[in-house]
This record gives C-alpha cells, structure tokens and sequence, in this order.
C-alpha cells in the first residue's frame, strides 16, 4: 500500500509542478482564455476567463485522477484513494503557490518585475477575483474534487470493460491508430507516401481558404522556414556538412528579389519573376564560391567558417560601405509582388499558395535526388568522406552540388519572405534563422522530408499558436533541444534509414528506401 | 604483360622512408602477394598507389600510363578498387546501397537526370541495382541487401567490402588483409574466393596478408617488404627459404 501511495503522489507532484510552471510563464490565462471561448463562459476577471480556469483545473484534475488511480491496485476504495491522493499533492503545490501569489499581490509587490506575465490582473485570475485565502481554497477543491471523480471514472470504464488489463488494452489499441504506425506504412510503401504526399498537398490547398489573414500569414512563415529546412536537410542531413551560415543565401535571395525589383537603392524594377531566378542562381552561385575554399575543411572548422560567412553578409548589408548599394540599415522598401498575367496577386493566402507550390517542388527535388547516384554519393561522403572518394566519387563536385542545391532553396525561401513582406532590412537576416533552420531539422530529424515539416511546425509554428511563450523562446528552444537529445535524438519523424538503425535490435526485416520503384 | 609498376617507388614522412626505393611488376591476371612485419610499409605502399598519399620519388604507372598525381577517386576510375586493413564501410547505408556506391564509376546518372528522372537514369538505376544484387549473391550475402552495413557481423562485412570493391568492375583490386581476424575455416572460404574472382571475373589482385598459409596457398609471386625497403621478391617456394626473409620475420641468430 505503501509503494501506492507513493506512486500517486509522485504523480501529483509531477503534474503539480508542471502546473506550476504554467502559471508563472502566464499560460493558464491562455489557457483559461481558449476553455471559456470555446465554452462561451462569463468571465469575472479582466484577463483570463476564470470559469474557464475552473473548467481547465476540472480536466487536469481528472486527467490526474485517472493516473493516479492507474498506479494502484485496482478496487472502488483503492482508486478513489490513489487518485485522490495524486489530487491532493497537486492541489496542496498549486493551492499553495496561488495562495503565495494571491498575498504577494495582496501586499502590493509588483512581481511583474521579476515574472513578466505575473500582471495584478492576472493574479486577479488565479484568485478568482477573490481574496488569496479563498481563492485557494477554491483551486485546492477543484482538484481535489475532480482527482477523485477521475478514479471513480476510471474505475468505472474499468468494470465495465470488465478487464483488469484495461490499461494495456487501450494503450495497445491507442498505439494501433498511433503515429508510429502510420509512419511506418507510409514509409514502407512509396505508393502510400506519395498518397501521403497527395493528402497533405489537398490539405495545404484547402486550409488558407479557411484561415484568417494573420494565420495564412503565420503560416507562410512556417511554409518559409519548410523550404530553407529541405535545403540546410541536403547540406547537413544528406551530405554531412555541418553549416551555420546559412542566413547568408537566405539574405543574397532576399536583397536580390529586393535591389531587382523595388524603386530604391538602385531603381531596375525588372519584376518578381525574373528577380526570383535571378535569386536561385546567385544564391546558388554564391554556394559555389563560398564552397570551392571551406569546402576542404571539414567538421567543426567548416561549421565556424560558414557562420563567419553569415555574419559577414549581415555586416556587410549594414555597413556604410554598402549601403548606398543595399540601402543599408534601413533595408529596402516596397519590393514588388509576383504578377500573373498582369494581375497582382499579394494577399496573405496568395503568397501562402506561392510558398506550398514552392515546397512541393522543393519536396520532388529533395526525394528523386536523394533516391539517386548522386543522393548515394552524398551519403558517402557524410559516412566516411576518404573511403568515398576511394570509390571514385569527386567529393568536392558533390559538395558544392551539396552546397549550391541547399543555397538555392534558400534562395528561393529569401526571395518569397522579401517579397511577402515588401521589405527586408538587416534585421531579418541574423544569426537565429541559421539556427532557427538547424534546429528544425534537429527537432524533426536529420535527412527525413517529413521531419522538416513536423519541426518547422514544432518550431515556427507553436510558438504562433502559443503567444505567451514568445518571451521564453530562446529558454523552450534550448529545452526543447535538451529533452530531444535525451528522448529522441532521432528526432520527431526520423527518416526511414535512422528507424532502421533503430529497429535492427528486433530481427523484423526492415525495409529499403524506394530505389527498386524509381 | 604488365598491368601495375611502380618504379622506385618512394615516401617519407618527415625523416622516415616509410615507402623506400620499392620497384614492383604485377601482370596481368596474376595473383601477387606483398608480406612483411608489421610497419614495413605495405599499407603505406597501397595508399600511394591509390593516390591518398603522393610518393616524393619514383613512379607507378597502371597499364602502361603514369598513376602520379592523380586524387584517390581519379584512381579508381583508372580501374583500381581496394579493400581496408580495418573495416571501412558506410555504417548507416544498407548493403545494396555500399555497393551501389561502389558503382559509382560505372554509372552516368548526374544531378539533372535524377531530378527529371529521364529514362536514362530509370533504365541505369534499375540495371544498377539488379547488379548489385547479383554481387550480394556472388559473395554470399543473398538477401542481406536491406540490412545497415553496421548491422552485419564481422565476417559479412568482409564480405560486403568486397563486393563493393568489385561493384567497379575492377581491373587490379588491392586487398589489405582481407583474412584479418577469420578462423582458420574462413580464412578457407576467403582463398577459394580470391581464386574465384580471377577465375570467374578474371581480376588481377594484389594482396597484403599476414597468414602465411594463406600468402603461400594462393600466391604466385611474393614482395616482402622489411622498413619500407623490398628485401626479397619470388615465387612461394623461394620465398620460405630466403634467409633473408625468415631473419626479419624471426630475427637474426646470435653467433
């Protein structure tokens, strides 16, 4: 009984915490916000919306109860037992905190000092417009009361399905429908990921119609970041090439869009279209001559070059030097959008268009190179660079293709993102989008196009979803980083070759990559 | 006639003559043998042949025309392919795919055709393929083309180096050690094979070995090679009772 109680305290705890940490970071006022909007509830407080909090600590009370009740011995008494208990640590740290808060607030410290989102009004909230003491009476009740309705519920699917497995069960069939499963038919079945592909093209295609200006907006950003993610993939995920500047092609597509085609600094206006060819090729040409001296280091030398490299581009762009050429740190303005057939097309959803056609190409690109001669030869060379030019491989040519090709779509991403925003300045062009871009493909998974994806949601596109946790990107970008090494090194969606070096472990034969269907 | 020379063949590093005045002929479908202590320079000489390291004397010539100042992966395309004293694979690329990028040479696919996909490229991907898969079956690795080469026990990976060695069509391949490590009963298995591949393939090898059962069974010639310098060169039979030979591998007697 003993290791019971434990067990669902040390879940209570758990959650407790996590809790907690919402509270500080603010997210219970988004959270409170997104329950009472959808439940359309009256709110007493100026932030927030209090009986949306209520309804937010009811789930997670229950969702505690249900984990608490888990761990124990499974009887009515027990459970009821277990998860109250896992509710009453949770309730007695959060009760507490507010109750900590509620004073503070009460005793006129400003603790916005220290805690940016701790505001009066917020605190206001957590109390539930009412005095400290109450207020946290209030919020210890709620979980306290809703734990226990969570073992009870629990206990009660449990007899219904009349199985003590009830767990393992749902988790088995849970995992049935799971991601993993679905990556894994999709993986081995070329023909269902093209379906794959297919789906998320219709759905690509469909949902700006449905979005508002600033999601079709954010989204874009997400879109831009996909592209530079597939080209930084063939430099570092397929070829091996760890580099670290890779703002710098996204600036050359950005300020050639924007010398090419705005009014000022120098006034050529040659239009959209042909200023985006002209950003491919020199980003790409740019790749070339960058590559041809650093590409004979190798490693970390190569790593620091490169982010050299990008840092002299941005240096260059603000410098007095330049900027009767580049318009210096003002950027340039009014960069004209793409025309087709004379009609302007510069909305929000336009461009969002622009930039899935741009990944979908990227995508066919990506996947036929890497299923081919040359993708071999670039994987070779990221294994073992001495044993493949032993075989005959010109390193240095598959390099700088390497190079070129990932400079290219960044190009490309830099010319969309100038263009979108009819202006770029040095501003846009720092050292974090490099790192942005490889953090991405950390996250999602070296050498996997669906990795680039999921992480450049996971990276670009949360922390739009979630706006308060703008002020601690950086602090989630490197948690995230850290939870990721020691969780999933592979990263989120892993291409099919780093499952395999997984899953060798299991003698279930594992399958190739689609060469044979080419 | 003659398909591999190399005259006086010579590299130093820093003050060591790692590689020394080494002349050596190896005609045409023969099987040669270069032996010597460990340190004797015979990896050295192999890494200069294959252009990793550029001799500082001397020349080699490979069917008649200068190897010198050629980088590994012109080398190889010359018609030379080698296996490594360790093991060196492409550890997270399956076995088909080592030996697909042993094809690399052979094969014309440039970054047009694979994003285009023409007809070209299907045609040659498909026959690529195909062969490598007959190579796979060749050294005994049928069915295994899925799996990651760092998957493979030690004796299979052998075994997929060389047929990735092979997968270039090779005129000479340069074996360093290929027995290293294999029981006598494998060890079996490996000469038969090597026998094979001139029989079969006619591929003229040169090889690096230290199993002296192995060296005397299948070689015709042998270099023997003592700090860097050629101390005696003859078939087999001669070789065993070069006192020369047996002093560097057993010392000399004190009189």
């Amino acid at each position: 009984m003993d290791a019971v109680w434990k067990d669902s305290s040390r879940e209570g705890l758990i959650f407790g915490v996590v809790i907690i940490f919402f509270i500080l970071i603010g997210l219970t006022v988004t959270l409170s916000d997104i329950v009472g909007n959808t439940l359309d509830l009256n709110s007493d407080s100026m932030i927030g919306n209090t009986r949306g909090l209520m309804v937010t600590y009811s789930i997670l009370g229950l969702w505690i109860g249900i984990r608490g009740a888990n761990t124990a011995e499974r009887t009515w008494s027990t459970s009821l037992l277990s998860s109250t208990a896992a509710g009453l640590t949770t309730a007695v740290l959060v009760g507490v905190s507010v109750f900590v808060v509620g004073i503070l607030d009460a005793a006129d410290v400003e603790m916005r000092n220290y805690l940016v989102q701790l505001s009066r009004p917020s605190v206001q909230l957590l109390i539930f417009t009412k005095d400290p003491v109450s207020g946290s009476f209030l919020t210890a009740g709620i979980f306290i009361i809703s734990s226990a309705l969570g073992g009870l519920l629990s206990m009660a699917t449990e007899s219904q399905r009349n199985s003590q497995q009830w767990q393992a069960v749902f988790l088995d069939r849970f995992s049935n429908l799971s991601l993993k499963r679905v990556k894994e038919t999709f993986h081995s079945s070329p023909r269902l990921r093209w379906v794959g592909y297919g789906l998320f093209l219709a759905i690509s295609l469909l949902i700006p119609q449905f979005l508002s200006k600033y999601w079709n907006y954010a989204m874009g950003t997400v879109g831009i970041y996909v592209l530079m993610g597939l080209g930084l993939n063939i430099v570092v995920g397929l070829a091996g090439l760890l580099g670290l500047g890779y703002v710098a092609f996204f600036a050359i597509g950005a300020y050639t869009v924007g010398l090419l085609t705005a009014p000022a600094p120098i006034s050529l206006q040659i239009g959209f279209w042909p200023a985006l060819i002209a950003s491919v090729v020199l980003a790409a040409l740019t790749g070339i001559l960058l590559g041809l001296p650093v590409l004979r280091m190798r490693g970390d030398y190569l790593a620091i070059v490169t982010l050299g490299f990008g840092e002299i581009i941005r240096v260059l762009i603000r410098s007095d030097l330049m900027s009767p050429y580049l318009g210096g740190p003002q950027g340039i303005r009014d960069i004209a959008g793409p025309t087709i057939f004379g009609v302007s097309f510069s909305s929000e959803k336009a461009y969002l268009y622009l930039i899935v056609i741009g990944i979908l190409l990227a995508i066919f690109f990506t996947n036929h190179l890497q299923n081919s001669r040359v993708g071999r030869a670039w994987m070779a060379i990221r294994e073992d660079e001495t044993v493949a030019q032993a075989m005959g491989i010109n390193t240095l040519y598959y390099k700088l293709l390497a190079f070129a090709t990932g400079a290219a779509f960044a190009g490309v991403g830099g010319a969309l993102f100038a263009a979108r925003n009819q202006y770029t300045g040095p501003a846009d062009h720092t050292l974090m989008v490099s790192i942005n871009v490889l953090c991405l493909l950390i996250v999602g998974g070296m050498g996997s196009i669906p990795g680039v994806i999921v992480g450049a949601f996971v990276l670009k596109g949360f922390p739009e979803i979630l706006r308060e946790l703008e002020l601690y990107r950086l602090l989630t970008f490197g948690g995230l980083l850290v939870v990721m090494m020691v969780l999933r090194p592979e990263g989120l969606w892993p291409a099919p070759r780093r499952r395999l070096e997984l899953s060798a472990e299991d003698s279930s034969t594992p399958v190739l990559e689609d060469e044979a269907s080419g | 006639m003659t398909l591999l020379e190399t005259r006086n063949l010579t590299k130093r590093f820093g003050g060591l003559s790692a590689v020394n005045q080494v002349s050596i002929q190896v005609p045409k479908g023969s099987i040669y043998s270069i032996i010597g202590p460990n340190g004797a320079g015979k990896t050295t000489l192999f890494n200069c042949i294959t252009g990793f390291y550029p001799p500082d004397e001397g020349d080699m010539l490979f069917k008649g025309q200068t190897l010198l100042g050629y980088a590994p992966d012109r080398v190889t395309r010359q018609g030379i392919s080698r296996t490594y004293q360790n093991i060196r694979l492409f550890p997270a690329m399956t076995a088909l795919e080592n030996i697909l990028v042993g094809a690399h040479p052979r094969l014309k696919t440039n970054w047009v055709d694979a994003i285009l996909h023409t007809p070209r490229q299907r045609v040659e991907e498909k026959k690529a393929i195909q062969e490598a898969a007959e190579l796979l079956n060749f050294v005994g690795l049928k069915g295994k083309g899925d799996l990651l080469a760092r998957n493979l026990p030690y004796g299979e990976q052998r075994q997929l180096e060389m047929a990735r060695a092979l997968a270039n069509s090779p005129d000479l391949i340069l074996l360093d050690e290929p027995t290293a490590g294999m029981n006598p009963n494998e060890s079996a298995n490996m000469m038969r094979f090597i026998r094979d591949l001139r029989k079969d393939m006619g591929i003229t090898i040169l090889l690096i070995e230290h199993d002296m059962k192995v060296v005397m069974g299948i070689s015709e010639y042998i270099y023997v090679l003592d700090f860097g310098e050629l101390i005696a060169e003859g078939p087999p039979d001669e070789i065993q009772k070069d006192p020369l030979v047996i002093e560097s591998y057993l010392g000399r007697s004190e009189k």
